[in-house]
């Protein structure tokens, strides 16, 4: 049954039953301090009565005993006196209950004890003790138990009443909370559904109240939201591989159709060539998805920053001289970092490649390296044109070139290997207005201690 | 060289042994792990080369095994896992080269003879001597007809690791990896200019010639004369 496979349903069946038990348990110590308790000391009372009434009873014989008897009847007490004498020979000598069983039987008995008080008949109940006496004599002596009974049945019959209105009120209480938490369950499967569906901008429906349903279903919304970036984002990504792909495939199938037409030796170089740059591209993507792949950075490798610098700039030496331009290097010694060697060198590269690029004839590039406070600053400064401010987030997308990029070599991916790289480290990387130029200023988290 | 090729893929297997046997080596090929490792424990070889994805026994395994038993044949894995992660737990399996696909089949043919000449290295020489140049290794200086020349030091490593496989042709990657010590991806023609700076200072001093530019391939010192 669906409504038993109901979590909400099964707690509100649980609750109805335990809520029963200590009904049950309630009503049971009730009865024991409130009835059973007085009872007992009725009967004890009965027992002390009975007893002197038989040592009476062979001392002074029947008559005496019917006189005490009736004494006792007459005088006011908490509870009605109610007697029987009976004789040998079955005939009454005295008795004040309307009725009692003919012959006798249980030691204790509770008979019924209607007496007539001002006119109104009123239905009593008496505890009576029932004995009888070596020469056959029966003595019945009772007191009235009326108001403990009148309480026993008022608790016997709520028990009766209010148990299964409990049941029947958990049930069905069990059943509309279980239908209300079902809708709202069935509001966040729903969009789940959707998004299962393939349709990533389907969210979970909110209320605005707060409740946990709500801070749930936000919780989901914003995974949702992370979740179609992130797939907008590898959608554009593989948009623009394909596209930038495209061009080089084109043009190595020319080559090679035209290398198969006339057998031309030029051709196979130029197939060679876009094959390497097909390769170069796809390596730079790939490489780039590794990295982000990999999450964050997990080895420790401590990395000497400072040497790695002097490296890459050594690297460049050649190439920035070709260029009549200056390439400085001013870095503070024994600048160590937790990092990836080759990803660090492969990232200091691009961004010297690129500033040996861009940087026109006779131009300068510079390069420090220095502890400020528990961090480390790279900075990297070029004499080129520099990026516009409006597109310098938009520089570390994959493919993305400024207009002045495209009059030198390079597929776009540079820098956004140099963004994967950073991320990777958890070290931020700013670039900022170098007047003129682009100014790069890369921050590591120092070593602790 | 007498080389165990162990390599999956049909097309690449055939080319690859098609270029080792035309600069004259003899190739065995085997198509999965487990009879690769069979074969390289039957013959003696100069030089494995091992695809790292295998069927069966994969190539990291067969490298495992291999070594486990002591046999110290030169190992060259081929991947097309690339990064440095893969790169560094191939190195540490006991293999002495690791080259990632899509490679070329100069860099392939490079990369097996520097295996084959590991081998016999060892060579503690304090001079290495390349036509009329002299490398004085614990001096750390390069002369030419006994003159010396100023190079920096790593021009001096460039010549050193080139005089070290004379004969044999250097690619731009190995020297990187091995001058440079970075396992990276030059954007540029970067480590050709680093060349010819040093081929400029060597010819000046009257050693032209020396390096030579091996088309689609790298650098080579005396590979026509070999």
């Amino acid at each position: 049954m669906k409504l038993l496979r109901s979590l909400t349903f099964r707690l509100a069946l649980y609750y109805a039953g335990l809520f029963s038990l200590s009904m049950l348990l309630l009503g049971a110590l009730y009865y024991a301090v409130v009835i059973r308790a007085p009872l007992e000391t009725v009967r004890r009372g009965l027992v002390v009565e009975a007893e002197r009434f038989t040592e009476l009873h062979s001392r002074l014989g029947p008559e005496a005993l019917a006189a005490e008897l009736e004494r006792r009847a007459a005088q006011p007490a908490d509870r009605l006196a109610y007697h029987v004498l009976i004789d040998p020979s079955g005939a009454t000598v005295t008795a004040n209950l309307p009725s009692w069983p003919r012959s006798p039987g249980d030691e204790w008995i509770r008979v019924e004890a209607d007496i007539a008080q001002e006119g109104d008949e009123d239905e009593h109940e008496a505890l009576v003790s029932d004995r009888t006496f070596p020469d056959g004599t029966r003595l019945l002596v009772g007191r009235d138990i009326d108001d403990l009974d009148e309480i026993q049945e008022t608790v016997t019959d709520t028990l009766v009443w209010l148990l299964p209105a409990v049941v029947l009120l958990s049930l069905g209480g069990g059943a509309l909370m279980s239908r209300a938490v079902g809708r709202r369950i069935e509001g966040v499967a729903a969009a789940a559904r959707g998004v299962i569906a393939g349709d990533l901008s389907e969210r979970v429906a909110l209320r605005g109240s707060g409740d946990d349903f709500d801070r749930l279903g936000d919780t989901l919304n914003l995974m949702l939201d992370r979740i179609e970036q992130a797939m907008e984002s590898v959608r554009r990504v593989s948009d623009s591989v394909a596209h930038e792909l495209r061009t080089p495939l084109t043009r190595l199938r020319a080559s090679l159709a035209e290398l198969e037409r006339t057998g031309d030796r030029e051709a196979i170089a130029e197939a060679v060539q876009e094959a390497e740059r097909l390769e170069t591209i796809f390596n730079a993507v790939l490489r780039i998805a590794r990295i982000e792949a990999a999450g964050k950075l997990r080895s420790t490798e401590r990395v000497d920053l400072s040497a790695l610098l002097a490296d890459a700039a050594e690297l460049y030496q050649p190439e920035a001289e070709d260029r009549n331009q200056v390439l400085a290097v001013d870095v503070e010694p024994d600048l160590v970092v937790e990092g990836d060697r080759d990803l660090l060198f492969q990232a200091v590269a691009n961004l010297l490649d690129n500033a040996v690029k861009f940087s026109p004839e006779g131009g300068r590039v510079r390069i420090f390296g220095r502890r400020d406070r528990t961090n480390i600053v790279v900075v990297i400064e070029d004499t080129g044109p520099g990026v516009a401010a409006e597109l310098r987030d938009r520089i570390t997308e994959r493919f993305f070139r400024t207009a002045e990029a495209e009059e030198v070599s390079g597929a776009g991916l540079g820098l956004a290997l140099v963004a994967a790289v950073s991320r990777f480290h958890d070290a931020p990387i700013r670039f900022t207005s170098g007047d003129p130029g682009l100014r790069v200023e890369w921050e590591f988290p120092g070593e602790p201690g | 060289m007498h080389i165990l090729l162990i390599e999956d893929d049909p097309r690449v297997a055939a080319f690859v042994a098609k270029s080792l046997r035309e600069e004259g080596h003899v190739v065995d090929h085997r198509p999965d792990g487990q009879s690769g490792l069979t074969q390289a424990n039957a013959e003696r070889y100069d030089a494995i080369v091992l695809d790292r994805m295998l069927p069966q026994l994969d190539g990291l395994g067969v490298l495992e095994a291999l070594r486990g038993t002591g046999d110290q044949t030169p190992v060259l894995i081929l991947s097309a896992l690339g990064d440095t992660e893969e790169r560094v737990r191939g190195l540490r399996a006991g293999s002495d080269d690791y080259l990632a696909k899509p490679f070329s089949v100069a860099e392939l043919l490079a990369r097996v003879e520097a295996l084959g000449r590991r081998q016999t290295g060892g060579e503690m020489a304090k001079c290495i001597t390349a036509g009329n140049v002299t490398i004085d290794l614990a001096a750390r200086v390069v002369r030419v007809r006994g003159t010396r020349i100023e190079v920096t030091d790593r021009e001096f490593r460039i010549l050193e690791y080139l005089a070290r496989n004379e004969g044999r042709v250097v690619t731009r990657a190995m020297l990187l990896e091995h001058v440079w010590d970075y396992n990276f991806d030059p954007q540029t023609n970067i480590i050709d200019q680093h060349v010819s700076r040093l081929r400029q200072k060597l010819d000046r001093a009257g050693a032209a010639s020396l390096i030579e530019t091996v088309r689609g391939a790298g650098y080579s010192i005396g590979r026509s004369a070999a």
